[in-house]
């Protein structure tokens, strides 16, 4: 592991994981004297925001706009999350990224990945 | 000296830097009430928005977001029992209590004054005590540097949340993040499979993100149908006479607690605020009221809590080292901005330093007049409902992932540790300690690569280091101290 007068590179990150290793079956070893309380299941809006990073992925490959993505996800996101008025989760989806577009664009001078709607406002 | 309190003075005469404070204190205060986001969600999500700024101005936004949401976490606390921060988890114990006695506006007034001494009080220790552990710092060479950063990663292993071990695993999976893309001196790759988007190692800010953020918007959405009980606010009421008398040495006694454990690696806020509430109830001749709605109680936690803040700045600023979740992110701002932590921060930008210091000084006076006069107004802000208030945060966090290098890869990054964050979580791990793992990791990776080279390989040469091996003792009492101990007593027994 130790070469010459250093640590070779490869070594170290192997180290870190043989002593997680270790940590890993002490860990098991308490479990084993106390088993740990069962984990509650999640409910609903947990998975189905997992699925909605997928969509918003795929999304972002589909049209390669992050702001054709953020509003689907985040007014599909209010819904499953309870939101009974489907307005305010529309305003919701059109308002907050518009407004943070504009932050990064005007403030910040942050430019995005050009899709569909972005091509349309940098022309 | 003079320079230093010029340079702190500036602070208040400067009118962007004193509106930019303000700004942030009422933003602060906001996310410490919304339950969830807290102190270290709301720097992550910052933290983007920072980077046209100057150094001191990005640097004062995050430490007041730190400050003042640290604060903001007891008024949910003793409203609705729900801490807005976890700092502020110990101040339900009391603060609830008190408040459904009808003492409400005495609960929040013990709580302002309680949390503004102990932040002001820890901003003075960090004053006078960083400049000086700099000095110290100078001595550092990499073996003391290797052995300081172990220490660090034990430590994680007496955070509050999650078990000793747990946090240990969590911290060298940390450091073991850190170990992906291209080694520095070497170049040879590590766990980049062909990505060259990895070859410069991941990026600290869409991990935190992710972590911090994300994972926390999916541990949120257990939480859809929570039903939350308001207590009645009339209005802040400053504490009495009588109030004064039996708090001030709970007070003065928390101040100490919460700087020290802020300064220890690592620790942070949570921890200090449980400490400075049972040792409140330990030193107290009302032990009876406790869990009823003590004023000493409330006064114990929440002094600890802020003072911790100042203190967590000290290992920050002076040795690279996060005193806490949020001081990690702190880090990675000054690392953004140019500003690189350690020894030379003191000689070089030493101004800067102290305007970094002043401006924490003003955000504890500014939470201190928001919570006395605003407190009611910020309260109906936890009402806002979850369902628009997560769909925000995740576009924030998808676009401040973006930000900093205006990479998609970043923003992958982002979502796939916010899920790996919340499966953490899920089964019981804190996400703080790998956050801090990640940033000692090329720290004790660098430094120990050094500490072979100076001793042409024979690592045990840093056991000779009189200050390495102080603080590998320390590491090693840290780990092993609490399982001796109870061998010790069973021994006897």
């Amino acid at each position: 592991m130790i070469v010459g007068d250093s640590m070779q590179a490869r070594s170290f990150p192997i180290f870190l994981m043989v002593i997680n290793l270790m940590l890993v079956a002490i860990l098991s070893l308490q479990f084993y004297k106390t088993y740990p309380k069962e984990v509650e299941l999640e409910k609903f809006p947990t998975w189905s925001s997992m699925l909605l990073f997928l969509i918003f992925y795929i999304m972002v490959k589909v049209s390669g706009d992050m702001f054709v993505a953020i509003p689907v996800v985040m007014f599909l996101m209010g819904l499953t999350w309870g939101q009974k008025k489907v307005w305010i989760s529309f305003v919701n989806a059109i308002v907050t990224p518009l407004s943070v577009f504009l932050l990064f664009d005007y403030v910040l001078q942050v430019r995005f990945p050009r899709g569909w709607l972005t091509n349309i406002y940098y022309g | 000296m003079i320079e230093a309190l010029s340079a702190m003075g500036s602070v208040f005469t400067d009118p962007y830097l004193l509106g930019l404070i303000f700004a942030t204190t009422v933003l602060g205060v906001i996310i410490g009430v919304l339950p969830g986001l807290g102190a270290t969600t709301g720097a992550a999500l910052l933290l983007p928005f920072t980077l046209t700024m100057e150094p001191v101005q990005a640097i004062a936004v995050l430490s007041t977001i730190y400050v003042s949401a640290t604060f903001a976490g007891s008024i949910t606390a003793i409203l609705i029992n729900t801490p807005g921060t976890s700092a502020a988890a110990a101040t339900t114990f009391d603060g609830y209590p008190l408040a459904q006695k009808g003492e409400a506006g005495r609960a929040l007034g013990i709580a302002v004054v309680s949390s503004t001494v102990g932040g002001v009080f820890s901003v003075i220790v960090l004053c006078i005590a960083a400049p000086l552990l700099a000095r110290v710092a100078y001595e550092f060479r990499p073996p003391e540097y290797f052995a300081l950063t172990i220490f660090g990663l034990s430590m994680l292993a007496s955070i509050s949340a999650g078990g000793a071990v747990k946090n240990l695993i969590g911290g060298i999976f940390g450091v073991w993040l850190s170990t992906i893309g291209a080694e520095r001196v070497t170049a040879i790759e590590r766990f980049m499979f062909g990505n060259y988007d990895l070859y410069e190692g991941l990026s600290f800010v869409p991990v935190f993100i992710g972590l911090f953020a994300i994972s926390e918007l999916l541990v949120q959405s257990k939480m859809v149908n929570k039903i939350v009980e308001t207590v009645a606010l009339k209005a802040v009421k400053l504490p009495t006479k009588e109030d004064y008398k039996r708090i001030w040495k709970t007070i003065l006694r928390s101040c100490g607690i919460g700087t020290f454990i802020g300064v220890l690696p690592a620790e942070g806020a949570t921890v200090a605020s449980m400490i400075g509430y049972s040792e409140a109830k330990r030193w107290s001749k009302n032990k009876e009221e406790f869990g009823k709605g003590s004023v000493e109680g409330i006064a114990g936690a929440e002094a600890a809590n802020n003072a911790a803040t100042g203190g967590a700045m000290v290992p920050t600023m002076v040795l690279g080292i996060p005193g806490s979740g949020t001081t990690a992110i702190i880090l990675v701002g000054l690392m953004v901005h140019g500003l690189r932590p350690g020894a030379y921060l003191f000689t070089e930008q030493v101004e800067k330093v102290y305007q970094i210091f002043g401006s924490m000084l003003l955000a504890n006076l500014m939470f201190m007049a928001m919570g006395l006069y605003a407190a009611r107004l910020f309260a109906r802000v936890s009402l806002v409902p979850i369902s628009i208030l997560w769909p925000i945060v995740f576009a924030l966090s998808v676009i401040g992932a973006y930000a900093l290098s205006q990479s998609l890869i970043d923003v992958w990054i982002a979502l796939i540790f916010g899920v790996i964050g919340f499966f953490a979580r899920r089964h019981g791990f804190a996400v703080a300690p790998i956050a801090v793992g990640l940033i000692l990791g090329e720290m004790v990776e660098t430094n120990l690569q050094h500490s072979l080279k100076m001793y042409d390989g024979q690592w045990w040469m840093i056991f000779a280091q009189p200050l390495a091996a102080f603080f590998l003792i320390l590491a090693f009492l840290g780990l092993c101290g609490p399982y001796l101990y109870s061998l010790i007593i069973r021994h006897k027994d």
